[in-house]
């Protein structure tokens, strides 16, 4: 998934630490939103929502769908600021290269958009089907079913995902940090 | 708060009826609307670069840039640009606004309460109200430069205004077809 380079949305920027927007952001956001809530009724119905997705990403119609359907959380057809700000972060997570450090920060409202079927427990199709978003990769997948999967049920609770994420963080700092070392190096060289 | 500076422009201008067309005029106005306002906690220095982005024209001398992406150190987004020159060429109006405060202090009943506490001082405290003077100078504009620094750049607000319009034609061209 790509941001259209030049849209609004790429001109924001998640705090990195946190992974959220600033208070500025969230102000530009909420105009931003309330250009687009053309009924005004606070929401965003499934076709502005596709129209706004499909200007603003490469992301398909099924995938869009697929979005819809996760961020309509209450199943009521339309999408609040809540979940417009949610999405957003989202997108500006994976264009920023912040996916770990984003689902390390908000592993619960990540762990509870997965559990589609609200049975506290996510499985590997989860994972697939929204891996466009959070662009956990199959080794990954692999690594964490094996590694965290602590009841052996072939799916994760709330603690094991949060191990996961507890993990990859960590991979994803010394990754950073040796990739800082190699730069450091060759620039005293 | 938008209000607030308009309706001030509309009373000062009744008040003081004056024809003339001086670069001055303004600054004179939003001295005037602000200066019952509390002292806000801006630094002067962000308050002096906003002033000059506010001054700047959008399509030329634009301060505020796009610096996007560059990699992942890079914060994005809409950021101030850090011009030293631009503190330099503040200072001749600088001192004009002093002048004119000066001459603001001095008219006082006809502006409110805050003057005439500053009116009533005696020579022995002409320190501290030289002091109050200085900080009076930079407070008036506080209010103004806070109130700029929170909104979008221009170009930001046009952007977003425009593709939320391509975003809503296309929307209701899609529901025209079905």
């Amino acid at each position: 998934m790509k941001l259209k380079q030049g849209s609004f949305l790429w001109y924001l920027y998640l705090d990195k630490l946190y992974c959220l927007l600033s208070v500025r952001n969230v102000k530009a956001l909420v105009q931003y939103f309330h250009l687009l809530d053309v009924h005004r009724k606070k929401t965003l119905n499934d076709v502005l929502f596709y129209h706004f997705l499909h200007h603003v990403t490469d992301l398909k119609r099924n995938q869009i769908t697929i979005v819809f359907n996760m961020l309509d959380w209450n199943a009521v057809g339309e999408i609040g600021f809540d979940q417009f700000y949610m999405l957003v972060c989202i997108l500006l997570a994976q264009e920023n290269h912040l996916e770990e450090q984003f689902i390390f920060r908000h592993s619960r409202p990540v762990f509870e958009l997965l559990d589609l079927d609200g049975e506290l427990k996510i499985g590997p199709s989860n994972f697939h089907m929204y891996n466009f978003l959070f662009n956990i990769k199959k080794q990954q997948l692999r690594d964490l079913y094996h590694d965290f999967d602590i009841t052996g049920d072939c799916r994760l609770n709330y603690k094991e995902f949060k191990l996961f994420t507890i993990f990859s963080m960590d991979k994803y700092q010394e990754s950073q940090k040796a990739v800082k070392e190699e730069k450091e190096s060759s620039a005293q060289k | 708060m938008e209000e607030k500076p308009f309706k001030a422009l509309a009373k000062s201008s009744g008040h003081r009826g004056s024809g003339k067309s001086s670069p001055h005029d303004i600054r004179n106005l939003w001295t005037t609307a602000t200066l019952s306002q509390p002292k806000l906690n801006v630094p002067l220095p962000t308050v002096r670069e906003d002033s000059e982005l506010e001054g700047s024209s959008v399509g030329g001398k634009t301060r505020w840039s796009y610096n996007q992406k560059a990699g992942h150190d890079s914060d994005g987004g809409w950021e101030e640009s850090d011009d030293g020159e631009d503190k330099d060429n503040f200072k001749p109006e600088e001192l004009d606004e002093h002048a004119l405060m000066e001459l603001e202090m001095r008219r006082g009943s006809s502006l409110g309460g805050p003057l005439e506490e500053d009116d009533s001082k005696t020579d022995s405290e002409k320190p501290s109200s030289v002091s109050s003077l200085n900080i009076s100078k930079h407070t008036p504009h506080r209010a103004y430069w806070v109130e700029q620094q929170s909104r979008l750049p221009l170009p930001l607000t046009e952007l977003m205004e425009n593709e939320a319009l391509e975003i809503l034609t296309k929307a209701l061209r899609s529901r025209q077809h079905l």
